[in-house]
C-alpha cells in the first residue's frame, strides 16, 4: 500500500535539503580547507536521497501495477474524498519523476561546476533549485486539479528567482514579463477550475473525468476548458502566448536556462498532457483535438521561423524550445498510446537536448561569444565544446544516430495515426527549416575564419555536458532504453480510451 | 546461424573510435585501421554469398525497438549483396587513394573516422530490410558527408556541404512521412510484411506515399529538378569523397526507389492507370535528367563539374530503367547500371582527382598532353570515360543496352516507351561527345604544363583495381546478371 508520505518523500527530501543548504554551505565555507569536495558532496546528496525515494516508490508501484494501474492516495481518508487533496501514482508520473531526477542531477552538477562556489552565492541558487525541483515532482504526482495547481504554481513562481538570479537588467525585465504572464495564467486556471468544481462538485481527476463524460450540456464545460487550456498554454508558452519564454530563458543565467528548459518546461508539457489527455479525454469528454492541432502547427512554425531570424545563439536555442512545444502538442493531439509514448520520449530527449544546448552556449557565453558571428571558427579553437553543440544541433534536427530522430519520428507518426496528415507534413517541413538554421550555426562554427581566442577551454564543466552527449548517442542507437520505461504508460492510456 | 550481417553493420562503427585514437600520432595508422576494418567487412559480407546463391536471400533479425515493432532486420539478396559489395570495394579504394591524396592535410584522424562512419550508413542502407533501420542508415550518411565535404573540400566547401545537407535532409523527411504512413497503415515496418498488408490500404493514400518516397529518393539521386545540390557537392568534395558520392550515395537513392517505391508501394496499387501514370512520370523525369546532365557536361570546362553533371545524366538513365517496371530486362538493366555506374563513376572521380592533384588545374582548357606524362592515369581514365559513354566492352554498355531492350519490349504494349527509349538513345550520343571532349582536352593534344609526374603508387593501385573491374563487368557481365535476376524471381 502506497501512502502519502511515500509519494511525497522525493519532494520532502528536496525541500529539507533546500532549507539546510544555505547554513550548511555557509559552515563549510567558513571552515575552509577542502571546501569544494565537501560542498559537492552536500550538493549532490539530495539527488541520491531523491533517487532512493523514487526507487522505493517505483518498486512498490510496479509490484501491484497489474492490479491497480492508477494508484490514488488521499490526504484525508473517509467520506470527503471529493474534496481531499490527493496524489496519483501511475506509469506516467513515475516516468516523469525519473526524468526530473536525471536532468536535475545533470543541471545541478553543471551549475556547481560553472558557477564555482567561491565568489558567487551559489548556495542560494542551489537552494532554489531544490525547492523548485521538489514542487515540480509533487505537481507530477498530484491527483486532483487543485493540488496540481498549487504545486505547479509554486514551481512556476520559484522559476522567477532562477531567471533573475544573474541580476542583469534585462533579466529583471524578462522576469517581470514572466511573472505577469503566469499571474494572468493562474487567474485563468483558477476561474476555469471553479467552473469545473461548480459542474462536478469535486476536483479529483477521476471524479471530474467520470462526471464530465456523462454531462449533457457542455456549454459551461467549453468555457471552463477555454480558461484552463489558455492558462496552461500561457505557462507552456504555446504561440501566441510564447513571448515570455525567449526573453526569460535568454536573459537567465545559462545554468538556470538549462534547468528550466529541461525540468520546468518538460513539466509544463506534462501538465498540459495530463489535463487534456487523461482528464478531458476526447471524444468522451470534449473534442479539442483539432483546435490543439492548429496551435501545434502554429507553435512549431512560429518557433522555427523566429529561430531562423535570431542572431543571438542563446535566443535561437530559446526559439528551438518554442518549436519543441509545437512538436509535443502534435503528439498530444493524437490521444493514442503511440502519441503518448512519443510524448514521453520527447520529454526526455527534448529536455536533454535543450539542457545540453544551453549548457554549451552558457560556457561559450562566459568566454564572450554571444552572436552567431562570434561563433565563427570556434570549432577550431574550442573543438571539444563545439562538438557538444554540434551534437545538440543535429539531435534537434532529428538526424540519426542521435536521440532526436526517434523522438520526431514518433511524433510525426502519431499525428498520422490521428488522421492529421497535414500536421505531420507541417511538422516535417518545420524539421527541414530547423535543420537549415541549425546547420547554418554549425556552418559558422566550422567554415568561417576564426575570431580570436578568448580564454581556454574548461574541462571540468564539460563533464556533465559530455554525460548528456553520451546519453543522446546511446539513446539514439538504442531507444528502447527509454521507450521500455515509457511503454507501461502507453499501455495504461489504452484503459482510458473508449 | 552466425550473426554475419550484424557484424557487417557494426564492424565499421567499431572502427570509428579506434581509427580516431590511432590517428592521433600519424594519419597513416588511422587509414590502416579503417582500411583493415573495411576489408574485414568485405570478407564477412562475401561469406553470405553461398547462402544467397543457394536460397536467394540471407536473413537475420535482432531485438531493437520492440515497442514500435522495429526489430533490427538485416537481409541480403542478390541485388543488395552486389550493391553492398560494390560499395565496400569503392570505400576500400577511396581509403587507399586517400593516403597519398590527402597527404599532409590537417586532422586526418577525424577524416578517417568520418569515413568509417560513412561506411556504417552506406552498408546499412543496402542490407536493412526494416524501414526504420533503413532510414536510420540513410540519414546516418549525412553527418560524415557534411563534415568531409566541408572540412577537406575545395573553394567554398561548407557552402556546398550546406546545400547537400539541406536538400538531402528535406528529401529524407519526405521519406520519413512515407515510412510513418506505412507504419500507420500496416502496423509493421518490415519491408516484406508491409508489402503484403499494404494492398488493403486506401488507394488515394498509396499514391501519396509513392510520391513522398520517390520525391525523397529522387533528391538523393539528384534527378532534375531536385539536382541542384549535386554539382557543387560533388565538384567541391575531395576526390575520394566525390567517388563515394557519385559511386554510392546517389546510387542508394536509385536502389531505394527500386526497393521501396517500386518494391513495396507500387505492387499494392490496384488501378492500372494510376500505376502507368506514375511510371510514365518517372520515365519522363529520367529522360529530362539524362538530357540535362549530358548537355550541361558538354558545356562545362571544370573537370570535376563535367563528371558531376555526367552523374546526373546517368541517374537519369537509371530512373528511366526503373520506370520500365515490371519488365525484367529493364529492371535488371537498371540495377546493373547502378553497379556499373558505381564502378565507372567512382573511378572517373579518382582519375579527375589524380589529374587535379598532379597539375593543380581544374579547367580542361588549360590542360592537354597529359597522356605521355601520366600513362596509367590516362589508361584508367580511358576505361572509365568509355564506360561512362556506353562504349561496348566497358561496363555501362551492357546495362544501357538491356534498358533499351526493355524499353522497346515494353513499347510494344505501351507506345509511350518507344518515345522515351528513343530519346535515351539520343542521349548516348551526347554522352560520347562530352566524354571525348573531356578526354581529348586533358590527355591528348599538345602539352601545356611542364614537369608533371605520374601519381604515387598508392593512388595507382585503386585506379588499376577499379579499371579491371570496369572492364571485367563489361566483358563478362553474365554472373552478375544471373545474381540480380535470381533475386528478382524471389
Amino acid at each position: 500500500m502506497i501512502g502519502t508520505l511515500e509519494v511525497l518523500t522525493p519532494s520532502i527530501v528536496l525541500v529539507v535539503f533546500s532549507i539546510l543548504t544555505v547554513p550548511v554551505i555557509g559552515l563549510i565555507k567558513k571552515r575552509g580547507g577542502r571546501c569544494r569536495t565537501a560542498s559537492l558532496a552536500w550538493i549532490l546528496s539530495p539527488f541520491f536521497a531523491m533517487g532512493a525515494g523514487i526507487f522505493r516508490l517505483y518498486s512498490d508501484y510496479y509490484s501491484q501495477a497489474e492490479k491497480q494501474p492508477f494508484v490514488q492516495v488521499f490526504l484525508v481518508d473517509g467520506g470527503a474524498v471529493g474534496l481531499s487533496s490527493s496524489f496519483l501514482v501511475d506509469a506516467v508520473s513515475m516516468y516523469m519523476a525519473i526524468v526530473y531526477l536525471v536532468f536535475g542531477f545533470a543541471s545541478c552538477a553543471y551549475s556547481f561546476l560553472k558557477l564555482k562556489l567561491e565568489g558567487e552565492l551559489s548556495e542560494r541558487f542551489l537552494s532554489l533549485f531544490y525547492v523548485i525541483l521538489g514542487s515540480t515532482t509533487a505537481a507530477t504526482f498530484s491527483g486532483d486539479l487543485l493540488t496540481l495547481f498549487i504545486f505547479w504554481e509554486a514551481s512556476a513562481a520559484g522559476s522567477c528567482f532562477l531567471i533573475v538570479y544573474g541580476k542583469k537588467p534585462e533579466a529583471i525585465e524578462a522576469c517581470l514579463k514572466y511573472l505577469v504572464m503566469i499571474v494572468i495564467a493562474s487567474g485563468f486556471i483558477v476561474y476555469g477550475l471553479s467552473v469545473i468544481y461548480g459542474l462536478v462538485g469535486s476536483l479529483n481527476f477521476w471524479t471530474v473525468r467520470d462526471s464530465l463524460a456523462s454531462l449533457n450540456d457542455k456549454n459551461l464545460l467549453m468555457l471552463a476548458f477555454a480558461l484552463v487550456a489558455c492558462g496552461y498554454a500561457i505557462e507552456t508558452a504555446v504561440v501566441p502566448f510564447h513571448m515570455w519564454l525567449p526573453d526569460a530563458y535568454a536573459a537567465a543565467p545559462s545554468s538556470s536556462s538549462a534547468f528550466l528548459s529541461s525540468i520546468v518546461d518538460q513539466a509544463s508539457y506534462y501538465v498540459f498532457m495530463r489535463v487534456l489527455v487523461h482528464i478531458l479525454t476526447p471524444p468522451l469528454v470534449l473534442d479539442w483535438t483539432f483546435a490543439l492541432a492548429v496551435f501545434s502547427a502554429l507553435t512549431m512554425s512560429a518557433g522555427n521561423l523566429f529561430a531562423l531570424a535570431q542572431n543571438n545563439v542563446k535566443r535561437m536555442i530559446c526559439y528551438v524550445c518554442v518549436a519543441d512545444i509545437g512538436y509535443n502538442l502534435a503528439a498530444i493531439t493524437s490521444v493514442k498510446p503511440l502519441g503518448l509514448l512519443g510524448n514521453l520520449y520527447f520529454f526526455f530527449v527534448g529536455g536533454m537536448t535543450t539542457a545540453l544546448a544551453f549548457m554549451v552556449v552558457g560556457i561559450l557565453n562566459d568566454l564572450g561569444f554571444e552572436t552567431i558571428e562570434d561563433f565563427s571558427g570556434i570549432g577550431r579553437n574550442y573543438p571539444t565544446t563545439s562538438l557538444a553543440l554540434v551534437v545538440a544541433a543535429l539531435s534537434f534536427s532529428g538526424i540519426p544516430p542521435l536521440a532526436g530522430f526517434m523522438a520526431k519520428y514518433m511524433v510525426f507518426t502519431a499525428a498520422l495515426e490521428a488522421d492529421m496528415a497535414w500536421l505531420s507534413v507541417v511538422g516535417v517541413l518545420n524539421s527541414v527549416l530547423q535543420a537549415a538554421y541549425l546547420i547554418r550555426l554549425v556552418h559558422y562554427m566550422y567554415a568561417k575564419p576564426a575570431s580570436k581566442i578568448r580564454g581556454k577551454e574548461r574541462v571540468d564543466v564539460l563533464l556533465p555536458v559530455y554525460a548528456l552527449v553520451a546519453l543522446i548517442i546511446i539513446l539514439g542507437a538504442y531507444p528502447s532504453l527509454a521507450l521500455n520505461a515509457a511503454y507501461p504508460a502507453a499501455k495504461q492510456l489504452e484503459l482510458l480510451l473508449p | 546461424m552466425a550473426a554475419l550481417l550484424l557484424f557487417a553493420l557494426l564492424l565499421p562503427s567499431l572502427s570509428i573510435p579506434i581509427s580516431y585514437m590511432a590517428g592521433r600520432r600519424s594519419a597513416g595508422k588511422a587509414a590502416m585501421v579503417v582500411l583493415s576494418f573495411a576489408i574485414l567487412d568485405l570478407i564477412i559480407l562475401s561469406s553470405t554469398l553461398s547462402e544467397v546463391l543457394s536460397r536467394g536471400r540471407y536473413f537475420e533479425s535482432y531485438y531493437w525497438v520492440p515497442v514500435l515493432g522495429s526489430p533490427l532486420t538485416l537481409f541480403v539478396d542478390g541485388i543488395s549483396f552486389s550493391m553492398a559489395v560494390m560499395t565496400l570495394i569503392l570505400i576500400i579504394s577511396s581509403i587507399v587513394y586517400s593516403i597519398n591524396y590527402m597527404g599532409e592535410r590537417g586532422s586526418l584522424q577525424t577524416y578517417y573516422a568520418l569515413l568509417a562512419m560513412l561506411t556504417v550508413g552506406l552498408v546499412g542502407v543496402f542490407i536493412s530490410s526494416n524501414l526504420m533501420v533503413f532510414y536510420f542508415c540513410w540519414e546516418f550518411m549525412l553527418i560524415p558527408t557534411y563534415f568531409i565535404i566541408g572540412g577537406w573540400g575545395y573553394r567554398e566547401p561548407y557552402r556546398a556541404a550546406f546545400k547537400f545537407f539541406i536538400f538531402t535532409h528535406a528529401g529524407a523527411v519526405a521519406v520519413l512521412l512515407g515510412i510513418g504512413a506505412i507504419y500507420m497503415l500496416t502496423g509493421s515496418l518490415d519491408m516484406s510484411i508491409a508489402k503484403g498488408l499494404l494492398a488493403e490500404a486506401p488507394q488515394e493514400l498509396l499514391y501519396w506515399i509513392f510520391v513522398a518516397f520517390t520525391l525523397g529518393f529522387a533528391v538523393k539521386m539528384a534527378i532534375v529538378p531536385v539536382h541542384v545540390w549535386l554539382p557543387d557537392a560533388h565538384a567541391e568534395a575531395p576526390a575520394p569523397m566525390s567517388a563515394l558520392l557519385s559511386g554510392v550515395i546517389i546510387e542508394a537513392g536509385a536502389y531505394a526507389i527500386f526497393r521501396i517505391s517500386l518494391g513495396i508501394v507500387l505492387p499494392s496499387m490496384a488501378s492500372a492507370s494510376m500505376v502507368s501514370q506514375l511510371l510514365h512520370a518517372l520515365s519522363i523525369l529520367g529522360v529530362i535528367s539524362a538530357f540535362y546532365g549530358a548537355l550541361t557536361a558538354l558545356a562545362e570546362d571544370d573537370i570535376k563539374r563535367i563528371v558531376a553533371y555526367s552523374s546526373i545524366s546517368h541517374m537519369g538513365y537509371a530512373l528511366f530503367g526503373l520506370s520500365l517496371f515490371p519488365c525484367a530486362e529493364g529492371e535488371i538493366g537498371a540495377v546493373l547500371h547502378l553497379i556499373n555506374h558505381a564502378a565507372s563513376k567512382g573511378l572517373l572521380f579518382l582519375n579527375a582527382g589524380a589529374i587535379m592533384r598532379q597539375t593543380r588545374i581544374r579547367d580542361i582548357r588549360e590542360m592537354g598532353g597529359l597522356a605521355p606524362k601520366m600513362p596509367l592515369t590516362a589508361i584508367s581514365t580511358a576505361v572509365s570515360s568509355f564506360s561512362t559513354a556506353g562504349v561496348p566492352a566497358f561496363a555501362c554498355f551492357m546495362s544501357e543496352f538491356m534498358m533499351f531492350m526493355g524499353g522497346f519490349q515494353l513499347g510494344s504494349t505501351d507506345g509511350f516507351y518507344y518515345a522515351t527509349t528513343t530519346s535515351m538513345i539520343v542521349v548516348t550520343v551526347f554522352s560520347l561527345a562530352y566524354v571525348l571532349r573531356f578526354y581529348w582536352r586533358s590527355f591528348l593534344g599538345s602539352s601545356k604544363a611542364e614537369r608533371i609526374e605520374e601519381v604515387p603508387l598508392l593512388m595507382e593501385v585503386p585506379m588499376a583495381i577499379l579499371s579491371t573491374i570496369v572492364v571485367a563487368l563489361g566483358v563478362w557481365p553474365g554472373p552478375l546478371i544471373e545474381l540480380i535476376n535470381s533475386s528478382l524471381k524471389v
